[in-house]
């Protein structure tokens, strides 16, 4: 892992933080293996085609951390400041020939729910919730945490303080393909690995629920990828 | 489906409020009256390497303090002293009574892991007194030197409430038909009571007043209903309930138990227990008679007999809770002291989702005064989830905040924003096991 994308906080930077004067850092946005997004079979994405329906997760930059891939539809990004407990920095926003496709850690970062094969609490409604009050948001319904994708992930309301580790996508316009390059957010992915250690050691291995994902990611539909999506 | 909570409902819980708010200048509470043993043996602590923080209680109130108030403040020296030996969530208790998570969910979660993560010390001790002018927490392992101090012991029971007072009586009832709101071998008997069932009346109780977990009781009662159903048990469960409707998520329980238990669960509203006889196995109401073949009897509650005993006890208050500032939760006339989680007297809901929100917050207030600065109020969050059908798994839940009254001085209703999703179904019932999850990562995980 790219040392740039490592803010430890340590008792100084704290302080600091807590001053108002946040850390600098090199750089935002931890490169990874640039990969690229596939569908289910294995064929090449293509960004035009996306659903804006629902999310697609994929696994990235480690073989088990999901994300969400999203087209956002009539919802249009900008680049947008957001502050962490991790620091600043810029997210650059949406990919894609309508810069509306947008990819994050699907981990909510309030207390790690995170979806599974049997169940998600947290996943992305094109179309306004009880909760969310607007449409495109992505919701998480363990402790009704809502954030705005269109907006880096920053979070809007509930019980989340913190944005949802975001995603760097690229696009190639020339085949409409759609890559994966980078993280912003290493630190809940390292309390993922922690938290989760003895559930992933049982599904992946040891050495394989950490290793980077190369090539290729493929993308499935969350209701594929999932047997009940909660709303609220 | 969108349901307003209204302020009918909400001042039901609050009985305490006003009565507190009028304590509170009224007077304050006196060290005098606390129980204290300085004995001069000091706990085998290390030297306090910056402004002490002790926080007593390791529930939910207590664990969240702890951690928060390191984290807002890393300079606190934070030691939480807690008095049982392991930890178990009463919190999703009732999901074990028909196995829909087994006693591991609830338990499998070590004070000394959560310690370790969060940059604090465990102590496992019970604290029996507390000398407010040295600030000393006297503990059964020894003396603790205090420059803050968090009171968060829970809840005790009341069975004055339900019209028995002789010592007999009520270790009976509270061996024999306990309540299930306090303590995990509560939980481990009930489980027993409902999983060698065969048949006849069980009878489950729910308080007047803000009683510790406002759904427990009812979803309980669905746990068992759908536990009969699915067994085909020639039993049912009554439902006696002191209050005149169901007190949270009144649809959505009503629903519950009339589209999926009829002829199983029977609710009677208004109709508070007003005494026992033993003998009979008979529950009397103010104008009935119940006889019951085994209960769980869930009578009043009020703050932990360990606040009264430190001297802290509003003696205006009905639950007998803290005699605390409703915004800051620092004993009147002193910042040094505070009382948080269900021993306070707000009309809060007293749960879970409560405590943690609200733990936050005062984690806030003690790093600022520790820096002599303070912060304005925000409420806690009521995030609750009640599972009414355990086959399939189905829940209902609720989203609620709090607000002040117009002068700004004490909690006066739910927030406008408040939602109850009262439509059951299975996702939410998936829902409330990952919300336990969550909760429990949130208390022993970094």
């Amino acid at each position: 892992m790219d040392r740039r994308g490592f803010v430890r906080l340590c008792t100084g930077s704290a302080a600091a933080l807590a001053a108002g004067i946040l850390p600098t850092r090199a750089a935002d946005f931890a490169d990874f293996p640039k990969v690229r997004l596939t569908d289910a079979k294995g064929a090449p994405l293509k960004a035009s085609a996306l659903s804006s329906g629902e999310a697609y997760v994929f696994y990235y930059p480690y073989r088990s951390v999901p994300c969400f891939l999203i087209n956002l539809g009539k919802r249009s990004t900008a680049r947008t400041e957001l502050t962490a407990d991790w620091g600043s920095y810029s997210w650059p926003g949406g990919a894609g020939p309508q810069k509306n496709v947008v990819a994050y850690v699907a981990v909510c970062s309030h207390q790690l729910s995170y979806p599974d094969k049997d169940s998600t609490v947290i996943h992305y409604s094109a179309s306004a919730t009880e909760l969310s009050g607007k449409p495109g948001m992505i919701i998480c319904c363990a402790h009704a945490s809502v954030f705005d994708p269109a907006a880096g992930g920053k979070r809007l309301h509930g019980e989340a303080t913190e944005p949802l580790a975001s995603i760097r996508l690229e696009y190639a316009p020339e085949d409409d393909a759609l890559y994966a390059s980078g993280l912003e957010g290493a630190q809940l992915v390292e309390r993922f690995f922690k938290v989760y250690k003895r559930d992933l050691l049982e599904e992946y291995g040891a050495g394989v629920y950490n290793e980077p994902v190369r090539d290729t990611a493929a993308a499935i539909l969350l209701s594929e990828y999932t047997k009940s999506v909660n709303s609220c | 489906m969108n349901d307003r909570v209204n302020r009918r409902d909400f001042l039901k819980l609050g009985g305490a409020t006003v009565a507190g708010s009028a304590a509170a200048l009224a007077g304050v509470a006196t060290n005098a009256a606390a129980a204290t043993a300085t004995v001069n043996v000091k706990a085998a602590l290390p030297k306090a390497k910056g402004p002490r923080l002790v926080v007593v209680g390791g529930g939910t109130s207590g664990l969240t303090i702890a951690k928060y108030a390191k984290k807002e403040y890393p300079k606190f020296d934070v030691v939480l002293v807690e008095k049982r030996d392991m930890y178990a969530s009463c919190f999703s208790s009732n999901l074990w009574y028909t196995n829909l998570v087994n006693l591991e969910f609830l338990a499998d979660h070590s004070f000394l892991d959560a310690a370790r993560n969060n940059d604090y010390i465990h102590f496992n001790a019970t604290v029996t007194g507390l000398d407010r002018d040295s600030r000393t927490v006297v503990t059964s392992e020894g003396e603790i030197n205090y420059d803050f101090l968090v009171i968060a012991p829970g809840i005790s029971y009341d069975y004055g409430r339900i019209g028995v007072t002789d010592p007999e009586t009520i270790t009976t009832l509270r061996t024999a038909y306990p309540g299930g709101f306090i303590s995990t071998t509560e939980h481990v008997t009930i489980r027993r009571k409902i999983l060698e069932m065969e048949s006849g009346v069980f009878v489950q109780t729910v308080p007047s007043g803000n009683y510790r977990c406002l759904p427990g009781p009812y979803e309980r009662s669905c746990m068992i209903a759908s536990h009969i159903k699915k067994n085909k048990l020639k039993a049912k469960v009554l439902v006696l309930d002191a209050n005149p409707d169901i007190t949270i998520k009144k649809e959505g329980f009503h629903a519950a138990f009339n589209e999926l238990y009829k002829g199983i669960l029977e609710y009677k509203n208004s109709s508070g227990v007003t005494g026992v006889d033993l003998e009979k196995k008979i529950l009397k109401t103010e104008f009935d008679s119940y006889p019951f073949d085994d209960a769980a009897i869930y009578p009043g509650v009020r703050a932990a007999t360990l606040i009264e005993y430190l001297g802290l006890a509003d003696p205006k208050s009905p639950q007998k809770e803290a005699l605390i500032s409703q915004l800051k939760y620092n004993v009147i006339g002193d910042e040094r002291v505070y009382v948080t989680g269900d021993s306070r007297p707000h009309p809060y809901s007293k749960s879970a989702n409560t405590a943690n929100t609200e733990g936050k917050y005062v984690a806030k207030v003690l790093a600022a005064r520790a820096q002599g600065k303070d912060i304005s109020w925000y409420s806690p969050r009521t995030v609750c989830y009640s599972m009414v059908n355990a086959d399939p798994a189905e829940a209902i839940s609720v989203d609620a905040g709090y607000i002040l009254n117009k002068e700004g001085t004490a909690v006066a209703g739910f927030s406008p924003d408040t939602k109850l999703f009262e439509n059951r179904d299975v996702a939410r019932g998936k829902a409330t096991f990952e919300w336990a999850r969550g909760m429990y990562r949130e208390l022993f995980e970094a």
